[in-house]
């Protein structure tokens, strides 16, 4: 069965690569201990769905989707790449914040290791 | 002991993630769903009904501007929080877990000093920097780029220039006075220039069609691209420094 | 060749997450993920979205590390 779904994965291949990413973030996210780790992991998971849409809009031999002279269809969809590029801001907006909330607990606590923070409550 | 069993967890996701990914139409297919529905049309109309030569910007500014008013929003909000996050802190001086003691006076002279050829050289580089931040954000409906893109690297250059001049310059490249206003120009030129194709289309956020007006058209598009580009400057250099100075 | 290109791509950005996830120290760690914004930034490109590549290369590469460095100059670098 295994062998079987590799061979049908082979066109997908970046698609299996994306899920590879979003693997090793979400093992950060829950095994790590510090919070800094923890949300470098979560940006890792962020940027493999990233990867994942944008690949979903690529076309084979497809020009950027910039009209101009000399540009030809095939054309890269270009709904996928508004989507991440707001969803880049975005990510990066949230980032800033979960570290504000991290400055804030180690200013209050005294330490970022999740079990330790466990033990305070 | 709780390692074996989350990696063993995650390696049954990874299975059930790649068998779904197995049935999805193979990378780069031009007949994939992806491509045949909305996409198709904004390839084929988008210059002639939005005037942008940029797709990404059409669709960003023009199709789908409703969603790039929320994420501006977004971005306001988030802002907003980390403020309320880090100020709070600021106020209450629980202050006793701080590592380095004594910080500087003033930020006078940075902790670690600068070294001379970094300092010399994003000093030379900042204007280019800056001017080709202009360039993205200007002609982002023309070529690759636009608001967000010539924003983040307007941000980017205020913090290497902030790292590398000190603090006290930061007050410089960004008045005091002007941050609460520039803090919500994004969301405001959204509002105004929705309100303006509300009154000539009937639509918030819409756009004139007829030729005659391209260059009304046009005026749109690029006030909503500076108005995002400098709000994006200002959420990251505004960010950095809220979190550097507690 | 572009397959090629692809491949070794996607293979470097999955060793670059492993090294970030494996590294003991916050602070190289934060410095090899300012590493994953650039090969991603290749990867835009290659895929055909230079509006994407170019809000990477800032945002991926440049400012999310600043401020993950700033947030570990107050927390400490050392991962208990």
């Amino acid at each position: 069965m295994l062998p079987e779904m590799l061979l049908e994965l082979r066109p997908n291949l970046d698609y299996a690569a994306v899920v590879v990413l979003f693997c090793i973030g979400l093992y950060a996210v829950i095994v790590k201990n510090n919070l800094i780790k923890k949300l470098l992991g979560l940006n890792i998971m962020e940027t493999a769905v990233f990867a994942f849409i944008v690949t979903s809009g690529m076309v084979e031999g497809g020009a950027p989707p910039v009209l101009g002279p000399g540009v030809m269809p095939p054309l890269a969809s270009p709904l996928p790449h508004a989507l991440i590029l707001t969803g880049i801001v975005v990510a990066l907006a949230t980032t800033a914040l979960a570290l504000a909330l991290i400055i804030r607990i180690y200013l209050q606590h005294g330490t970022i290791e999740a079990d330790q923070l466990r033990e305070l409550d | 002991m709780k390692k074996p069993l989350v990696i063993a967890l995650l390696i049954l996701l990874a299975l059930a993630l790649l068998a779904a990914m197995a049935e999805l139409p193979a990378v780069g297919q031009a007949d994939a769903p992806v491509h045949t529905h909305v996409s198709a049309r904004y390839i084929e109309q988008g210059e002639a009904e939005t005037g942008a030569h940029n797709l990404v910007t059409a669709v960003l500014l023009n199709y789908r501007g409703m969603d790039t008013f929320g994420e501006v929003l977004v971005l306001f909000t988030a802002l907003c929080a980390g403020f309320a996050v880090l100020l709070a802190a600021a106020r209450n001086g629980n202050k006793h877990y701080r590592q380095p003691p004594a910080p500087q006076e003033s930020g006078a002279v940075p902790v670690i000093a600068v070294s001379p050829v970094v300092s010399f050289v994003v000093r030379l580089l900042a204007p280019f920097i800056a001017l080709f931040a202009a360039y993205v954000i200007l002609k982002g409906h023309l070529s690759p780029g636009g608001g967000f893109q010539g924003g983040m690297i307007l941000g980017a250059l205020f913090i290497a220039l902030t790292l590398v001049l000190g603090k006290q310059y930061s007050a410089r490249l960004l008045p005091v006075a002007w941050r609460p206003w520039l803090y919500a120009l994004a969301p405001a030129a959204f509002l105004v220039v929705g309100m303006i194709g509300l009154q000539l289309t009937g639509y918030f956020l819409g756009y004139p069609q007829e030729p005659a007006w391209h260059g009304v058209r046009e005026a749109m598009m690029v006030t909503l691209e500076i108005a995002i580009g400098v709000g994006g400057a200002v959420l990251v250099a505004s960010l950095f420094l809220a979190l550097e100075s507690d | 060749m572009s397959e090629l290109f692809d491949l070794v791509l996607l293979a470097l950005l999955i060793t670059i997450a492993l090294l970030v996830v494996r590294a003991r120290d916050l602070l190289v760690a934060a410095i090899i993920f300012s590493g994953y914004g650039l090969g991603l930034c290749l990867l835009w490109l290659h895929r055909g979205a230079p509006d994407v590549a170019m809000a990477e290369a800032a945002v991926g590469a440049g400012v999310t590390t600043v401020l993950f460095l700033v947030a570990i100059g107050v927390t400490g670098r050392k991962e208990k």
